[in-house]
């Protein structure tokens, strides 16, 4: 039996990312920064291989499991830059918390590399699994939204390997190059089911109807970094899923062409109808992220002609291109919106879930004991978040501590009460008594807050407002966040030449958007200043340079998307 | 030079929008607009010929001047700019716009300040103007002119009104600080002498002494808010000003609709921040929403276009005669749609008359002057030039849809009670003129459809200008409480009803060479176009009607009490509205040199 030998040199950036990782696990209070340089490590790593030849490894026969070339390690390094994104905004966290990121890193990085289905699937799991533990943030409805994740994760994940499954029994292959050959003379009921199955799970990742309402529950309460996370890398790692697994392995497959259609069209009517009613800033953008996601599976629904399938190539190109302008931007917009918002996790373990209840000071254990049994997972995940927390420093709850750090934890918990009773008008614009519309902030208001709370914010944080502004209204797609106009054009220029009737959905789609994205523009904009906090002053304006710089240099992200086989 | 004509305004936008808390931003705003028209202007230097010859195995030399840089070569972006006769005249007419604009702003502004100065003094600081600046107001409107010069002269005069004024203004402090009218003078309007006793309807004058005693600037920005000249105003202008210029001068299909596209949020934002604070929002959003939705099936039309022809170079594909057969039809119907939307056409026209009212005057300037601009010039050289096959057989569609629109656009204005939403409405006939000529597809229509395009841009601005100033002296659009302007501001009546000639289409006006040639050149493709035809000589008699009527309401009749003791022209507004009275009578005197530009332009 022959050993193969293995690319290491493909798999670098990999390696970096699963180092930074177990790195971050043991190094105690350094985690942090052996996180941020790993991975920033692995994204230079990521773009150095990029640049050089197209490198494959772990082959079986021609096709190969493990592929290097210029789209995978471009989702790589967007990975992994991404990841240090959100390590930048976190502040200070329990080493867990670092280790689970860069896992979670490590994961995508594998999935952009993956060309065969179990790989795929290994990947986008492990790119997941640590979420779970993420999004949960300690207390009641942040355990609610880890059950959520946790269960809608399970379902989409089953579902696509079910897909998978059958794929193989179609094809009696795995690789993604291998299933286009193999299923020409395949069971066309078999494929059908297999493809819809597969997609319909990967699509579960992209936030994309049907399976899509787990997003703005998870989203609207998990913390803020982790939402950027999720809003961002996460459903980059949807995207990039779905699109190696079309174009790489059902491009020739009609009704897989019909379900992304169906996957697409009930995404946009959705995510847009759901995002008009919002008046959360997080659910508004997790709302219009479904409507996105839309838009980015529609150029692969393609295929489902004859005459889109002469364009799959371009197809998934534009599909891809679209996903990571969008990903930039709605990662633009988290991470503005994260430095704006009061820091509600710092070191507050169980009390931030349920503001109004006051007798949480001391305790993590007592935020957590009361919770059902059915969700067991959360809370003991809440328990590991906040071990972990104890352990930090700056967390005034050190263990054993007076009780006047009790009392500041207290009063630290009030800070989400504040910014409903610093703007009145919120409370009067949602009709009824403000007493009552406190109380439901308090419940329902994740870190994110209320639109109306940004008002003004141009005047109280002009960078942070001005990021966010520019991701709003490149989501929305207008110049001059060119950023977003690329990536309409990129989907529009698709679909215009082989799916009119599509191009016409992705448009009214846009004009929908429009209704819900000018507004929060102009609150941006306009109203008295209330305080804000501006923290992660470097991180954001980072976010806010690549934001400009694909606005000025599309080609740059449109090299690299611009798939081959 | 090119990328000047777009970068001046861009730069100035930036730079005035960083400035703007200093008092000069405005007149950096005016000077960047300047600067960009003068571009635009010096763009005709050292031209070619005009004509295309084949050179390298390409066709080139038609366009004036071309640069092409690349951009997203994926994406068929390349930024890529062009003029030719056709473009070139819109884009001129866009920054004069622009300037004109921009100075409106930086004299509302001046006269802001010192108002504020000069408030506790009860100066009348609105028309303190240097009596020179009026040797610049030189458009030939003899009389009018002269008794503008008059009318400053008085109102440099606080509170000592000559007895002639006191008059027939009564004692109301307020009016006799605006600046009186000599009424018995005014040898524009033919009847001379009104009796002193008809002022009695003027009414109880310490009742509308509040209504005009607003203390600050009661000749100037009356209702709207402090920050109504603000320099982001002007920054958002010179924005509409890039945006637009950049729409006319590309040369590249995706370079068009992002161009097309930054029109959008500069204009919502004017509306939403700058407009009428009753209807502000919703128009905006109106706005907003149309022109997206008109937007994106015109990208998805272009785009359409671009994977057929496999370039998204807007000549190459014109002069390779538009995309094949079995795609025009699509790609015209939508990037007619889109443009429709724009232009705008009977039945997508709904959102204009909402965003023209609300808007503030230098946006229902822009709006008519040049966003209208956009979609009849794309329309006419875009959608006619892409897909001529598709054009011609959609075209009975596009005239009928046309003609309805000429004649309920003129019926809807016969019984509109509001001054700025007539003349909104009025626009809605103008483009179906427009559009009908297009529709009907000789030489003769193409030619009146550019030329009444673009004296619509002149004489519908004028008219925007002049009611934003009556509006702001007398705090009403509302045709019944207003009257007797002839009597009141006797200059402004007076080019109120030279614009309004000019609208109806007078001839030796510049309305008059595109509405009568469309009828024109309707008529000439016979059959049932001779019905069409005689629909829009029907709507050209509701448009003398409705205007002669809003006349008859404003300058004619009583002096109503809102329009008591307004003040008259002043040198500053006369400066701005100059260019484009002289502008319209060029058009209509010698029409001649525009013509000969469109033949040699590109379509």
């Amino acid at each position: 039996m022959r050993v193969q030998a293995i690319d290491h040199a493909a798999m670098l950036p990999l390696y970096l990312a699963a180092a930074a990782a177990v790195t971050a696990l043991f190094a105690g209070r350094f985690a942090k920064g052996a996180c941020a340089i790993g991975l920033a490590a692995a994204a230079a790593a990521a773009v150095w291989v990029g640049l050089g030849p197209d490198r494959a490894t772990f082959a079986v026969g021609e096709w190969h499991s493990y592929v290097a070339d210029d789209a995978a390690m471009g989702a790589a390094a967007l990975f992994a830059a991404l990841a240090v994104l959100v390590a930048a905004l976190s502040g200070r966290r329990g080493e867990e918390y670092w280790f689970l990121l860069a896992a979670s890193a490590a994961g995508g990085v594998a999935l952009a590399g993956a060309r065969d289905l179990i790989t795929l699937i290994v990947a986008l799991e492990t790119l997941t699994l640590p979420l779970y533990v993420l999004v949960t943030r300690p207390g009641r409805d942040g355990a609610e939204a880890g059950a959520v994740f946790l269960i809608a994760s399970v379902t989409s994940s089953a579902t696509a390997l079910m897909g998978a499954a059958l794929l193989y029994a179609a094809s009696g292959t795995v690789h993604l190059g291998g299933l286009a050959a193999g299923l020409g003379g395949a069971h066309a009921g078999l494929t059908a089911a297999g493809a819809a199955l597969l997609l319909a799970g990967l699509a579960f990742k992209l936030a994309a109807a049907p399976l899509h309402a787990w997003a703005p529950l998870v989203l609207e309460r998990a913390p803020l970094p982790v939402a950027t996370y999720l809003a961002s890398a996460s459903k980059l790692g949807g995207a990039v899923a779905v699109t190696w697994v079309v174009h790489f392995g059902l491009s020739g497959t009609a009704s897989a062409g019909v379900v992304v259609a169906v996957l697409s069209t009930a995404s946009i009517a959705v995510g847009n109808l759901g995002a008009l009613v919002q008046r959360r800033t997080v659910s508004l953008l997790a709302w219009s992220g479904i409507a996105h996601a839309g838009y980015a599976l529609a150029p692969l629904a393609v295929i489902a002609t004859a005459a889109g399938r002469d364009q799959a190539g371009p197809a998934a190109s534009a599909a891809f291109a679209y996903a990571v302008f969008f990903v930039l931007l709605e990662a633009g917009a988290f991470a503005a919106l994260t430095a704006v918002r009061p820091d509600t996790e710092g070191g507050l373990a169980a009390a931030t879930g349920r503001p109004l209840r006051p007798a949480t000071a001391n305790g993590t254990a007592s935020g957590t004991a009361d919770f059902p049994s059915d969700t067991g997972l959360p809370s003991g995940t809440g328990d590991l978040l906040a071990s972990g927390e104890r352990r930090t420093p700056g967390a005034g709850l050190q263990p054993g501590g007076p009780p006047e750090s009790g009392l500041q934890a207290s009063a630290g918990n009030a800070a989400p009460l504040d910014p409903p009773r610093r703007t009145p008008l919120a409370a009067l614009q949602s009709g009824g008594p403000r007493e009552s519309v406190l109380q439901a902030d308090a419940v329902n208001v994740g870190p994110g807050g209320r639109i109306a709370e940004l008002a003004g914010l141009w005047k109280a944080a002009p960078l942070p407002a001005a990021v966010l502004l520019f991701a709003v209204i490149g989501l929305a797609g207008l110049p001059p966040a060119l950023a977003g106009t690329f990536a309409k054009v990129a989907v529009l220029e698709v679909l215009a030449s082989s799916a009119v009737w599509l191009a016409v959905v992705v448009a009214a789609g846009a004009v929908v958007g429009l209704a819900y994205y000018l507004p929060l523009a102009r609150v941006l904009l306009v109203g008295r200043a209330g305080r804000a906090p501006r923290r992660f002053a470097v991180a954001v304006a980072l976010a806010g340079l690549a934001l400009a710089a694909v606005s000025l240099a599309p080609q740059v992200v449109l090299d690299f998307t611009a798939l081959s086989r | 030079m090119l990328v000047l004509a777009v970068a001046l305004p861009a730069v100035g936008a930036l730079a005035v929008w960083g400035l703007r808390r200093r008092p000069e931003a405005h007149w950096i705003g005016a000077g960047a607009a300047g600067f960009g028209f003068a571009a635009v202007a010096l763009l005709p230097v050292g031209r070619g010929s005009g004509a295309w010859f084949a050179a390298d195995g390409e066709l080139t030399g038609g366009w004036w001047h071309q640069v092409a840089i690349d951009w997203a070569p994926s994406l068929h972006l390349e930024f890529s700019l062009a003029v030719d006769g056709i473009s070139w005249t819109l884009a001129l007419l866009t920054a004069l716009l622009g300037v004109l604009c921009c100075v409106h702003n930086a004299i509302g502004a001046e006269r802001r300040a010192a108002d504020l100065l000069g408030a506790d003094r009860s100066a009348s600081a609105p028309l303190q103007v240097p009596a020179g600046t009026f040797e610049t107001g030189g458009p030939p409107q003899g009389p009018d002119r002269v008794l503008g010069l008059r009318t400053g002269d008085r109102a440099s005069a606080p509170l000592q009104e000559p007895p002639a004024t006191v008059e027939t203004e009564g004692p109301s402090p307020a009016a006799s600080r605006a600046g009186g009218v000599p009424a018995g003078r005014d040898p524009a309007s033919g009847s001379l002498q009104e009796p002193p006793g008809s002022f009695a309807t003027g009414g109880p004058f310490p009742a509308a002494a509040p209504v005009h005693g607003v203390p600050a600037g009661a000749a100037g920005d009356g209702p709207e808010s402090t920050e109504w000249h603000s320099p982001v105003l002007t920054a958002l202008l010179l924005a509409v000003q890039a945006a637009s210029t950049l729409v006319f001068l590309a040369d590249n299909l995706v370079l068009f609709f992002i161009a097309f596209e930054a029109v959008l949020l500069p204009m919502w934002a004017i509306i939403h921040r700058y407009g009428d604070p009753a209807a502000r929002r919703r128009a905006a959003a109106k706005f907003a929403l149309f022109t997206v939705a008109g937007s994106l099936l015109m990208a998805t039309g272009l785009f359409a276009a671009v994977a057929d022809t496999g370039t998204a170079d807007l000549g190459a594909i014109i002069l390779h005669g538009g995309v094949s057969g079995d795609a025009s039809l699509l790609v015209f119907a939508l990037l007619a749609l889109g443009f429709a939307v724009k232009a705008p056409l009977w039945p997508l026209h709904s959102w204009l008359p909402d965003a023209h009212t609300a808007a503030p005057t230098v946006g229902s300037v822009l709006l008519a002057g040049v966003l209208l601009k956009l979609g009849t010039y794309g329309l006419i050289r875009v959608a006619g030039g892409l897909a001529p096959d598709g054009a011609a057989a959609a075209a009975p569609v596009l005239a009928v849809l046309a003609a309805l629109g000429i004649l309920v656009a003129g019926l809807v204005c016969l019984r509109l009670p509001e001054i700025k939403r007539l003349i909104a409405y009025s626009s809605v006939g103008h483009m179906g003129f427009v559009v009908l000529a297009f529709a009907a597809g000789t030489e003769a229509g193409i030619r009146a459809a550019l030329f009444g395009n673009l004296a619509h841009g002149l004489v519908t601005p004028l008219l925007f200008f002049l009611a934003g100033a009556l509006k702001a002296r007398t705090h009403t659009g509302s045709l019944a409480a207003l009257g007797g302007l002839r009597l009141a501001a006797p200059a402004l009546a007076g080019l109120l009803g030279f614009a309004a000639l000019a609208s109806l289409g007078l001839p030796g006006l510049a309305g008059f060479w595109g509405e009568a040639f469309t009828v024109y050149a309707a008529a000439e493709r016979g059959g049932a176009w001779l019905a069409l035809a005689a629909a829009a000589a029907f709507g050209a008699f509701l448009a003398a009607a409705y205007l002669l009527r809003m006349l008859r309401h404003v300058s004619h009749g009583p002096v109503a009490p809102a329009a008591l003791g307004i003040g008259d022209v002043s040198g500053a507004e006369a400066a701005v509205w100059a260019p484009l009275v002289a502008g319209t009578l060029l058009l209509g005197l010698v029409p001649g040199p525009l013509l000969d530009l469109f033949s040699e332009g590109l379509l």
